[in-house]
């Protein structure tokens, strides 16, 4: 069929079949960058990072400004995470939106009142008020009882671990202790050691595992032009994802599509078909992998039929897979940071991922799940964690006995330095925490928020720093703070690799200060001036880049390109073998047993199931026959940023959309646009139907984050065990129409 | 002397909406005005979503240009179909003639209604949007006279733009053109904007699994 002939009135409403008629094309698209010669600008320039969707990517932004105004954004020409996205450019109205705290604030009516009264009050106060408060609690009540948290950017964790640890409180914790990153990275963590979510595809590379994860919704654009290319180079990419997302259609040789919570019967399913068939890397497996003979056994009850019995994958799907990926060797993998640990067996499902490159004898192998060779020394990862000397954090593991989660997850706390935070309402019920300091501070993250809302409003005193007024949160807390935007922050500089790029950051509106210069000012007025660099931000930075010579006004020098910290070391592969992955140089991985760990020594030792099993989750039944998969990433959203922050993006979808199925939507008489019921058997809430593909039938997708359609209050306050995360992906429901 | 061209590939666009925002930005269109749109394109058949970008077509022989009576539609030399907002009187006749769907009057309202933010205030001309009048993509004209491509283009994380000059047989989008398809090619409008559409888009997914063996 071609175009030729079709109406415009025809052209939008058969597109679907119109546009697939057009002629098709054999090959993905190469860049054709047009040689750029820029004019000179009449403003400056300057650059910053984006903090949109939670800052951790870092993508670079380059502004230009008339003085203290930013103008206009693009991307940061070469920088390595390449092009901004649909946030970053919300970025800008955002700066100037007319709601932006501009002042201190505190409430003057009772906690629990209908307005809480909040009233400008000077930056002198508010110290006042907050170390006022952080003496008087740590005198009558111990310095553990103050909780110190960090929500969304993730940007001041290091500053703010100082500041815990300073003040004497074992008790930090942050979003990834609610409900982020820290869950997969503890699965990885009792797996191989250390954490990874994998690497980029090399030119070695010949199969793709992409577990999870929609990198081109969320993850910086070099991520996704990184698998493009390899989808060009002739890569053979396995999706696993129950959504109909465009990585699997653009990416995808074979795209599985398991039920919520059905991770590790998949996992095991694929295992169990390697193994029979006998694909898998028999040397590693013997040498490398702690409970090999156990996890062989625990898979052969896997048949393919099982497997497809349990996950709803059809059986051939799930053999082509596993065949497709231990003979196209080596293989990579992507993985979700987050997105396989939100539900019940979350830790042992993200496990059982991680064993299928294990046993075909992909860990650090060229092409393979590549293991840096030279992490930049000395900074801990990433600014989720923070360089360990900076946050002190041998002086917070000293103290780890008083940490509130130790009994509730005592897995999560040995691996975590960060808190578990899911049963802070016992926790403080039973007066472990008496004041609450967050740095961005959203209560919507929690299941049953209301029941976290009342918990933390009966604290003796709370704070946030924040961009906005969150009428979700701060209305339930005695001070808010003004944090200055990511155009007006100095810290924390970006690492990539062992590339540092530095800031030029404009004056802040009003009397906004930036998230670092908050927390060392508290630890200057508690009495610490030299620990907290009188209040430098700047010179908290240069003890960081002191570590690798540098200075921050080396970074300013160096300016677009950045600086290289040379490495020590040469690339290196199989580090397992040769001592460059423990910390004591003997050869091994750096768990327990000193291989990758099918038993888990930690999990064995406290009591748990120490093989990655399937264990079912919660059930759909008559009364709610639907799973909802809360959270899958839409592009220009973070979690409960960019309502109201920036209108540019809210036109884009200006209220809770609930994906469902055509055929779901169906036989409930929904069409598109009709206002919808989504329930529970713990809450509901309303939103707008968009009957679409992108979920399977049987399942329904809604953003998180909707302060009039809170979804997380139709998820439980029930936790995994492990990692203490509550099921945002598997909780069973019912949709009708409103 | 140029006339420049752009090819969408579709094989490459997420819908991630990010040409969008770059438009936005750069362009600073009115609340509702999006210069650049993204159809969902849904075949539940082959269980495969499209993701078109859409905008103007600067066709070669634009029906919007005839259908203005206050001769505020030109094309540049260059081929470029430009609006004068200030010449518009807002009839709407281009709006009606375009096969395409694409120019759109601009709303009267403001993102925060009586509030001028602060790089709204002495805005260059190609970011001042007259209400009541005709808008529609310019290709960042304003961008590409001092050699940049369109803010859409170079903002695409995927890379599924292909800008540049038409007459040039050098140019990428040349080497690229047999590949793409003109949209409503049979209303002689001559467009400038073509696609490559998705290779997949006749296969189930089922067909699409490579066996190994």
């Amino acid at each position: 069929m071609e175009l030729k002939g079709i109406s415009r009135r025809e052209f939008m409403k058969v597109a679907g079949t119109g546009a697939a008629a057009l002629a098709m094309s054999d090959r993905l698209l190469v860049s054709q960058a047009l040689s750029q010669t820029v004019a000179p600008d009449k403003e400056a320039a300057g650059y910053t990072f984006c903090d949109a969707c939670n800052g951790v990517p870092f993508c670079g932004i380059k502004f230009s400004h008339k003085g203290d105004i930013i103008t206009g954004i693009e991307p940061w020409p070469g920088f390595p995470t390449a092009s901004i996205c649909s946030k970053a450019y919300g970025t800008l109205q955002r700066i100037y939106h007319p709601n932006r705290l501009k002042y201190p604030m505190k409430r003057t009516k009772p906690k629990g009142s209908a307005d809480p009264g909040f009233v400008r009050i000077s930056w002198d106060e508010a110290y006042g008020m907050i170390v006022g408060n952080m003496k008087r609690i740590r005198e009558k009540y111990g310095p553990h009882t103050v909780f110190f948290y960090v929500g969304d950017p993730k940007e001041p964790r290091a500053s703010v671990q100082r500041l815990a640890a300073t003040f004497g409180s074992a008790n930090y914790g942050d979003e990834s202790s609610v409900a982020c990153r820290k869950g997969a990275y503890t699965a990885e963590v009792l797996a191989y050691g250390f954490g990874t979510t994998g690497s980029p595809p090399t030119k070695e590379t010949r199969s793709m595992l992409v577990w999870g994860t929609n990198p081109p919704y969320s993850g910086p654009a070099k991520a996704w032009q990184n698998l493009l290319q390899a989808k060009e180079r002739g890569v053979k990419f396995i999706v696993v994802d129950p959504r109909n997302t465009p990585t699997a259609a653009t990416l995808a040789d074979i795209h599985l599509q398991p039920l919520l919570g059905t991770t590790a019967a998949l996992a095991a399913g694929m295992m169990h078909v390697i193994f029979k068939e006998g694909l898998h890397d028999e040397a590693f497996c013997s040498n490398w992998i702690n409970g090999i003979d156990e996890l062989k056994e625990y898979v052969k009850t896997f048949t393919p039929a099982r497997a497809e019995a349990i996950t709803g994958v059809p059986e051939k799907r799930i053999v082509d897979a596993a065949r497709l990926y231990a003979t196209s060797k080596p293989g990579g993998m992507t993985l979700s940071a987050q997105g396989t640990t939100h539900d019940l067996n979350a830790a042992n499902n993200h496990r059982a991922i991680l064993m299928i490159p294990a046993i075909c004898g992909y860990l650090d192998v060229p092409g393979g799940v590549e293991v840096p060779s030279n992490p930049l020394e000395g900074f801990g990862g990433g600014w989720f964690n923070g360089p360990p000397a900076f946050c002190m954090r041998k002086k917070m593991d000293g103290m780890s006995e008083h940490r509130m989660d130790i009994k509730d997850f005592p897995v999560w706390a040995k691996v975590n330095f960060d808190v578990q935070a899911n049963r802070i309402i016992e926790h403080i019920k039973e007066g472990k925490v008496k004041a609450f300091l967050a740095w961005g501070f959203n209560m919507m993250i929690w299941p049953q928020t209301h029941e976290y809302q009342k918990a933390i409003e009966s604290l003796e005193f709370s704070m946030a720093v924040d961009f906005f007024y969150r009428p979700q949160t701060h209305p339930h807390l005695d001070l808010i703070l003004p944090g200055a935007v990511n155009y007006e922050r100095l810290a924390p500089f970006a690492v990539h690799g062992r590339k540092l790029f530095g800031r030029t950051p404009v004056k802040p509106l009003g009397e906004c200060k930036e998230d670092w210069q908050i927390a060392l000012e508290i630890g200057v007025r508690l009495g610490h001036p030299d620990v907290f660099f009188n209040g430098s931000v700047e010179g908290a930075c240069n003890d960081i880049l002191r570590m690798w010579e540098v200075s921050y006004e080396a970074l300013r020098v160096a300016g677009e390109k950045g600086l290289v910290v040379p490495p020590r070391n040469p690339d290196s592969y199989k580090k397992y073998e040769t001592g460059r992955m423990r910390q004591d140089k003997k050869p091994g991985f750096p768990t327990p047993s000193g291989k990758v760990e099918a038993v888990s020594t930690i999990l064995k030792k406290h009591g748990f199931t120490a093989l990655p099993e399937y264990k079912e989750g919660l059930k759909t039944s008559k009364e709610y026959p639907l799973q909802l998969l809360s959270g899958g990433r839409i592009p220009y959203i973070t979690h409960s940023k960019w309502r109201e922050d920036s209108p540019w993006l809210l036109e884009l979808e200006n209220s809770a959309t609930l994906t469902i199925h055509p055929d779901d939507a169906a036989k409930r008489g929904i069409k598109k646009g009709d206002e919808v019921v989504l329930s529970s058997q713990w809450g509901e809430l309303r939103a707008k139907a968009k009957p679409s593909i992108m979920v399977m039938p049987g399942m329904v997708g809604i953003m998180h984050g909707w302060a009039k359609a809170n979804v997380n209050e139709l998820v439980p306050r029930m936790f995994d065990p492990i990692s203490g995360y509550p099921p945002y992906k598997e909780v069973p429901v019912q949709v009708r129409k409103a | 002397m140029a006339k420049y061209g752009l090819i969408v590939d579709l094989n490459t666009c997420t819908g991630c909406m990010t040409c969008v925002l770059a438009c936005k930005q750069e362009n600073l269109t009115r609340p509702g005005v999006q210069w650049n749109r993204i159809m969902e394109i849904e075949n539940a058949a082959l269980d495969h979503i499209t993701y078109v970008r859409h905008a103007c077509m600067q066709c070669d022989d634009p029906p919007c240009l005839e259908a203005c009576q206050s001769k505020a539609i030109t094309k540049r030399a260059d081929g470029i179909v430009l609006i004068d907002q200030k010449k518009c009187v807002g009839c709407g006749g281009c709006v009606d003639s375009c096969p395409y769907g694409v120019p759109r009057l601009n709303t009267d309202q403001q993102y925060f209604p009586g509030e001028t933010l602060p790089f709204e205030k002495n805005a260059a001309a190609f970011r001042v949007q007259l209400s009541g009048k005709s808008s529609k993509c310019t290709f960042c004209v304003h961008r590409i006279d001092q050699g940049k491509s369109p803010a859409c283009v170079e903002a695409c994380p995927s890379k599924a733009m292909t800008f540049g000059d038409l007459d040039d047989p050098q140019s990428g989008i040349r080497k690229k053109l047999w590949q793409s398809k003109q949209l409503l090619a049979d209303q002689g409008t001559h467009p400038k904007v073509s696609y490559v559409v998705p290779k997949n888009m006749f296969k189930p997914s089922e067909q699409r699994i490579t066996d190994p063996k």
